[in-house]
């Protein structure tokens, strides 16, 4: 399988990038597709090997050397399916996820590993452009009724599991369109939201019902669900925003990050004509705190709308650019990453911690005051560094903390108990405290990846399967041998 | 396959369950082990001597062989009985009165179970005999027809019950059996198809795959007919293959021959289906392997019919819905950080997970448990720093590894007071001094394979364990090749080998037929190094308790029984997976046979293969180990992924590569190889404290310490019983279950002792002495012990030529100057027995007619077979005729004789060899190297020539030179007749000498010429 010596022949490649300043005109995707014998190559540096990590580290184990030697042997079609038997959407994957695969690539040890996602990319968009995506419509219904509450990855992989064996599913989304996180949390110009639409028409063309703008146990009653389904399967996400308790939080001026980001998809979408002040960052000094991805997305978002200045915080202090020894492969690696978002222009401060928002007379924010931390081991906690206060001026900040957990409203009223960190309690086959309650995704394993996310949409549709017909079929993943 | 026609080639072991403890449904294929020769009626090369091979077989009614009749040749011949859907077309629809066929459906009534599979087979059996009674000569079982409802018969246990069955009713020679079945893809299904009574098969599945992919374009290139064709070669091969390492050469003979071992299957179940088939731990039956079916079934007509749904399975590489592997990324990344943190942790994370096997039963030693606990303190078991000497690593060869991983394990292991291993293929002498900083590079043991390598006197002597290899784990019964590109001038120059030329290892020791041979070899290399252990190394299966007892009385001074598991080189896989047993049946085999016999005390008993964790080494212990072998482990500490790449020379991390780019991606370090030598051993002592063992002396052969693990309500596995392995022999006399005394070689009346007394001015201070001695045939390995001495004052560079001259009158035995060296001049009036001049190291050795005698020496034998086999260096003149093999695997030395038996100059790789008589068949099969000259007398023929490596050519100016020089030399040591006929008549005779060159040493001398004028112009 393979080429034996492609690793030695060619250079890794990266997906290009349209220039900063064109592509910051606007929230379109700015990649460019490198061309098709570029990809035959980059898959040939697959060494095939003898035990590929990257298909452990990969959470929805994909068949990576597989598809990678069809790649190699432009078989894109039989491509598309081996990637598609363990990964029900890789455009959004292939766009949006940090690639463990390739942290854990063997090839990485010795050399930049195999540009896996960019390859998982262009597989699913050659599949769609020559339209090999079609709509599995099943062969038969079991007649058994499933309700999935959420539509973000976790509650589509599922909807899509589920139905190709003949269950009838209806996705329930509180929001007014389908996607969850994907949908508003994303910006467009690293997924546009055509591509969502172009799977959820499929998804719709195979059977599954989904239902907008509906909110159980508000206009929808909580009776009805367990009336008139089968089996319920949660997928309700992470969505409580993690506050930062400081004098002057309440200022205006502060925002959370997910707001911002909602409120510019909602505008690139057209459903807002102009921005509203509040979330508007142009002409602004903008300071994000937090220096994860969703932190990178309000940087990128920023700089669109055209603001004056954009700093980053982040807590911990400035990764190596190399892994260390305590990091070593094929374990995640802790090491700088510098997003796209970062390079379309923003001054990042690391070891930082904001104490205090001081706002004008109008109550608006002016500004910011930080202070230097460092790490203490014997304490296992930050402690701040002495005479390091530093007074900032600021017209926007944007709070970029993660999320604590679901929303507690719906389980509550569902009946389901929450574990310590206040996710979803489900036992080891996605089940909660009631039989026919199931739950997968953030709201189960707290906030993390969308890899994460659809491989707990699919192991839960296993579950759900097999307790409503004995046995299941679809496909599921052994963990025998994980990282 | 289908592309090269080539079975395809793996690496580094097999860590999968066995079949009768994997969760995935297995075919009845996988639970039986191909057997293989060792020792005695050895293992052949059906490639090299193809000529007596044959891979055709005959179809229709059988006749008795002592008639001579006619009707013997109404046969059907196929020359590849791997069969196309074509070929059996042309068989179902013969119409000829003297072949008639008829075709059976091998199904059973899915909803019945096994049951069903029972009355189906009666049924076919019926109809059967019925057709046969009818004159039906050829029956085609076919299970062409599966459905939902209609469930496929493991073809297997259909043909092989036919057979069975119709052999009871006095039937079975009056037809033949075709296979028509998508259930053989692998050489080994096809091999035990043939080995339980078929005559052809078509394996239409395979042909359908190949058809696909030929459609996908993945086979380009080629047509579709030879796709097939190719895979249908590759088959053939791969089981010639496998008859071969049993010794077999001839399908015909191979087929019915049934020499395989059941590994998990029960007494009763072989009884009806596969009677006489060893099986040793009984197991499961018709009802489990009906399930087994059953799972099969439902996943193909339940789920989708598109491609994704096809699993991997992921049996060769890891894959996470396929086979679970033992090394997996998890055990292979906490293995790694905790010799590099050394951190005991996260090691005994990695044997947790190694050991516990609870979730996924993988081996033998996965379902015994330590009982009869008896705790004392830790601090009574004897140090870590004393077990870890009884550690060894695994014969790798330099050339299979890289330097730098095969010197880091010598260091490591020097260190540590344990045992590393050359591996077939010398050593750099470099190696065998003391490095600055007070380490040492230099292999303990010191490996004696077939290629003999690099096998000097120097060499030996610088060992402290000399390992003859019989068989190894991952091949047992084959040998092995290293491809010209890998042999680079480095890897050449320890092999005593020519840059670029590939070698070739053939399947047996060609010095060891029997066990009696084996001795001789045992007793050469204890006279070639008396302070070195000699160690036999045997691979796992039924009958390997006999083989140890009679390596015993040949001597051995260790005994290793490897797993077939192990391995970490380049092997087909169809041998990696399929070819011999597990350690824990071999080594429970040996201990109890050479306790019962009471031979134990005289050998020390080894064990190896998949060796991981101070769990397996201590049942491995209990069960009659006292030293221990490692080799993927130490690897994977080392940096090894398990990539699984080693004979692609590919490997990225500078372990099984001799690409100098990726060899400095070597990132091993002796502390991490030492770091888990220390994790085994302390892991190994806290298991000895809690069963009370101070000592692992006191441990060895316990085996009433194990036992089978109860409650295993595994639907496979509860049938498997562990009895046979667990069974230590008590009796009122008191046995000895470990070794207690060293074996006596009577090396005292050796002649060479008596030499010595004779010599030592001449050994020490270099001055020229002639000695004249008498000879009679049981003075073996003359020269050897000289040799042994010389190269301990010397060196590699010996004496100068001709220092200690010997002269011998008499009929000398066998292994006549064996590994004699520079300096040495040997000469035998009389004869001279097998194996002389074996690993010539420098020495100039002749025999020559005695001088009254009359006869015509060129027409006489003088020496027997093998003679200078794996000569490195050094001359030899014999004045009469050799036996068969004649510098079989020679690799410099230059050799006169006046005619030769058949397979002359094997596997040569250098060295000049010239023949002033006839030559026997099948000369220069698989020579890549060095020259022949022949003397084209009246007998002399091209066809004797096997021409797949080499190129006959005609004699240039240089030619002239050597073979006139050689002749001279050859006159003047030995007074030929021959030789002083061919030089008195120089002009005209030199016309008759033929040049024999193989091909790719003629590439590779330009190669190497163009080189050294490249040097020359920078």
């Amino acid at each position: 399988m393979g080429k034996v010596k492609g690793f030695k022949e060619y250079k890794r490649i990266d997906e290009k990038y349209i220039p900063v300043r064109k592509r910051l005109k606007n929230y379109k995707e700015f990649t460019i597709p490198p061309k098709e014998a570029e990809l035959n190559s980059q898959a040939a540096r697959c060494m095939d090997c003898g035990v590929p990590f990257c298909h452990s580290g990969c959470p929805l184990g994909n068949l990576i050397p597989d598809f990678n030697d069809l790649v190699y042997n432009n078989n894109w079609k039989e491509a598309l399916d081996t990637l598609h038997s363990t990964n029900n959407f890789p455009e959004f994957t292939g766009r949006l996820c940090p690639a463990p695969c390739e942290a854990s690539c063997v090839l990485g040890i010795i050399d930049p590993p195999v540009s896996i996602e960019l390859i998982e990319k262009q597989i699913v968009e050659r599949g769609f452009e020559e339209n090999w995506i079609i709509p599995k419509i099943p062969v038969k219904r079991t007649g058994k009724k499933i309700a999935i509450i959420g539509s973000g990855p976790a509650g589509l992989a599922a909807s899509q599991q589920l139905n190709s064996v003949g269950h009838s599913v209806t996705v329930f989304e509180r929001d007014n369109k389908i996607g969850g996180l994907l949908r508003y949390g994303i910006p467009d110009f690293k997924l546009e939201k055509n591509i969502i639409d172009r799977r959820i028409d499929i998804l719709v063309q195979e059977g599954i019902k989904f239902e907008c703008n509906i909110e159980v146990g508000k206009n929808m009653k909580i009776k009805d669900l367990e009336d008139n389904f089968d089996a319920i399967l949660l997928c309700i996400g992470s969505s409580i925003k993690r506050e930062l308790d400081i004098p002057g939080d309440k200022l205006s001026g502060v925002i959370q990050a997910m707001d911002f980001l909602t409120h510019n998809n909602k505008y690139v979408d057209g459903q807002i004509d102009e921005h509203i002040n509040k979330y508007d960052a142009k002409g602004k000094n903008v300071i994000v705190i937090g220096g994860g991805d969703t932190g990178s997305d309000c940087i990128g978002t920023s700089n669109r709308h055209g603001a004056k200045s954009v700093t980053n915080f982040e807590l911990a202090e400035k990764p190596s650019t190399e892994r260390l020894s305590k990091n070593p492969w094929p374990h995640w690696p802790f090491t700088l990453k510098s997003s796209s978002s970062h390079k379309e222009g923003v001054e990042r401060e690391w070891s930082i911690l904001t104490k205090e928002f001081i706002g004008d007379k109008n109550n608006s924010i002016k500004n910011l005051v930080t202070v230097n931390v460092e790490f203490n081991q014997e304490k296992n906690q930050f402690v701040e560094i002495p005479n390091s206060k530093k007074v900032w001026d600021c017209d926007l900040v944007i709070l970029a903390l993660g999320f604590t957990g679901p929303e507690k409203k719906l389980p509550k009223e569902l009946n389901v108990t929450l574990d310590k960190k206040g996710n979803i309690s489900a036992n080891s086959i996605y089940q909660t405290k009631k039989n026919n309650i199931f739950t997968a995704g953030d709201c189960r394993r707290g906030q993390s990846l969308i890899v994460w996310a659809i491989s707990e949409g699919r192991e839960a549709s296993y579950h759900v399967d097999k307790y409503l017909m004995g046995s299941s079929n679809l496909s599921r993943k052994n963990t025998f041998g994980d990282l | 396959m289908s592309i090269s026609g080539k079975e395809s080639i793996g690496s580094m072991g097999i860590d999968t369950p066995l079949a009768v403890l994997s969760k995935k449904p297995q075919l009845v294929y996988n639970y039986f082990k191909q057997l293989f020769a060792q020792v005695t009626n050895p293992p052949l090369d059906g490639i090299r001597e193809e000529i007596i091979t044959d891979t055709s077989l005959s179809l229709g009614k059988g006749y008795n062989i002592f008639d001579v009749i006619e009707e013997h040749s109404i046969s059907l011949n196929i020359n590849n009985p791997i069969i196309s859907n074509e070929d059996l077309d042309k068989i179902k629809y013969i119409n000829h009165e003297k072949f008639k066929s008829r075709s059976l459906e091998c199904l059973y009534e899915f909803k019945k179970g096994h049951n069903g599979i029972e009355e189906a087979l009666d049924e076919i059996v019926l109809k059967i005999e019925r057709f046969v009674d009818e004159g039906i000569n050829i029956i085609i079982l076919s299970d062409r027809k599966v459905s939902k409802k209609m469930a496929p018969i493991p073809i297997l246990l259909a043909c092989s019950f036919v057979h069975q069955t119709m052999i009871n009713r006095k039937k079975r020679s009056k037809f033949g059996i075709i296979i028509e079945s998508a259930e053989p893809r692998e050489p080994h299904h096809f091999s035990m198809l043939f080995g339980y009574g078929a005559s052809a098969i078509n394996p239409y599945l395979v042909n359908e795959i190949i058809s696909y992919h030929h459609k996908t374009g993945y086979i380009k290139g080629i047509s579709l007919e030879s796709a097939i064709a190719n895979f249908n070669d590759a088959i053939a091969k791969g089981i010639l293959k496998v008859m071969n390492k049993i010794g077999i050469s001839t399908l015909n003979s191979y087929r019915g021959s049934q020499i395989f071992e059941a590994l998990g299957l029960k007494t009763n179940f072989i009884n009806k289906y596969f009677k006489n088939t060893p099986t040793r731990i009984e197991g499961v039956g018709l009802y489990v392997l009906e399930k087994e079916i059953s799972q099969r079934v439902k996943f193909a007509f339940n789920s989708e019919p598109d491609f994704s749904s096809i699993k991997t399975g992921g049996e060769y590489r890891w894959r996470r819905d396929g086979e679970n592997h033992m090394l997996n990324p998890n055990t292979i990344s906490k293995l790694q950080d905790s010799v590099k943190t050394e951190n005991y942790s996260s090691y005994k994370e990695y044997s947790e997970l190694i050991n516990k096997q609870e979730e996924q039963l993988m081996t033998i030693r996965g379902l015994l448990k330590f009982v009869d606990y008896n705790p004392i303190p830790i601090e009574e078991v004897e140090p870590w720093t004393e077990i870890v000497k009884r550690f060894k690593t695994g014969a790798m060869s330099y050339g299979s590894i890289s330097k730098e991983a095969h010197e880091n394990l010598a260091i490591a292991m020097n260190r540590i007071g344990g045992k590393s291993n050359s591996g077939e293929g010398g050593e750099d002498f470099e190696r065998f001094k003391k490095d600055e900083n007070g380490d040492s590079r230099n292999s303990s043991i010191k490996q004696v394979a077939s290629g003999r390598f690099g096998v000097s006197s120097y060499y030996l002597t610088n060992a402290d364990e000399i390992q003859i290899k019989m068989a190894q784990g991952a091949k047992p019964g084959e040998g092995g090749q290293l491809p010209g590109p890998k042999v680079n001038p480095l890897i050449a120059k320890v092999r005593n080998s020519t840059p670029y030329v590939g070698l070739i290892s053939p399947p047996p020791h060609h010095d060891i037929y029997s066990i009696e041979d084996l001795a001789q070899l045992i007793f050469d290399l204890k006279n070639a190094n008396r302070d070195a252990r000699i160690n036999v190394k045997l691979v796992s299966e039924v009958g390997v308790g006999t083989i140890a007892a009679g390596v015993a009385k040949a001597k051995a001074d260790v005994i290793l029984i490897s797993g077939y598991d192990g391995g970490t080189g380049a092997s087909p896989l169809t041998s990696l997976k399929h070819a011999g047993l597990p350690w824990e049946l071999g080594l429970a085999e040996a201990q109890q046979t050479l306790v019962l016999n009471n031979l134990r005390s005289r050998v020390v008993l080894e064990c190896d293969g998949q060796l991981k964790t101070g769990r397996d080494v201590a049942i491995a212990c209990l069960l009659g180990a006292e030293e221990f072998g490692f080799s993927t482990a130490p690897l994977v500490a080392s940096g090894c992924i398990m990539m699984r790449a080693c004979h692609l020379n590919t490997c990225p991390v500078g372990i099984a590569t001799q690409d100098p780019e990726l060899r400095k991606n070597f990132k091993g370090k002796p502390e991490h190889v030492i770091n888990f030598m220390y994790f085994v051993a302390q892991e190994l002592r806290e298991i000895m404290a809690n069963l009370g063992f101070r000592t692992v002396e006191e441990m060895i052969g316990q085996s009433q310490k194990l036992q089978a693990k109860k409650g295993v309500e595994d639907y496979k596995v509860k049938g498997i019983n562990l009895d046979k392995i667990l069974y230590k022999p008590v009796s009122n006399n008191t046995y000895n279950y470990r070794n207690t005394e060293t074996q006596d070689h009577n090396l005292k009346k050796v002649l060479d002792f008596k030499i010595l007394k004779e010599s030592k001015l001449s050994i020490n201070k270099k001055i020229k002495t002639y000695l004249d001695f008498k000879i009679k045939n049981t003075d073996r390995s003359v020269g050897a012990i000289l040799s042994n001495e010389i190269s301990k004052l010397h060196g590699e560079k010996g004496l100068p030529r001709e220092t200690l001259n010997l002269t011998f009158n008499g009929s000398a035995g066998q292994s006549f100057g064996a590994f004699a060296v520079k300096g040495l001049k040997m000469t035998v009036f009389g004869n001279t027995n097998d194996y002389f001049g074996k690993g010539l190291s420098g020495g100039i050795l002749s025999v020559r007619i005695p001088k009254k005698s009359t006869f015509e020496s060129e027409k006489n034998i003088i020496t027997g077979n093998v003679a200078l086999y794996g000569a490195i260096s050094g001359e030899a003149y014999i004045n009469g005729i050799a036996g068969e093999r004649f510098c079989v695997r020679n690799s410099g030395s230059k050799a006169v004789v006046e005619g030769i038996g058949d397979h002359g100059c094997e596997y040569m790789t250098g060295g000049i060899v010239l023949v002033l008589g006839n030559i026997g068949r099948n000369f220069g099969a698989g020579m890549s190297g060095g020259i022949a000259y022949i003397y084209k007398n009246e007998q002399f023929s091209e066809t004797e020539f096997n021409m797949e490596m080499i190129d006959l050519e005609s004699i240039n100016n240089q030619d002239e030179d050597i073979i006139s020089n050689m002749l001279e030399n050859h006159f003047s040591y030995t007074n030929s007749k021959i030789a002083k006929m061919i030089l008195s008549d120089w002009v005209k005779e030199k016309y008759n000498f033929i040049k024999v060159m193989p091909k790719e040493y003629k590439i590779a001398l330009e190669k190497i010429a163009q080189e050294k004028i490249n040097e020359l112009i920078k």
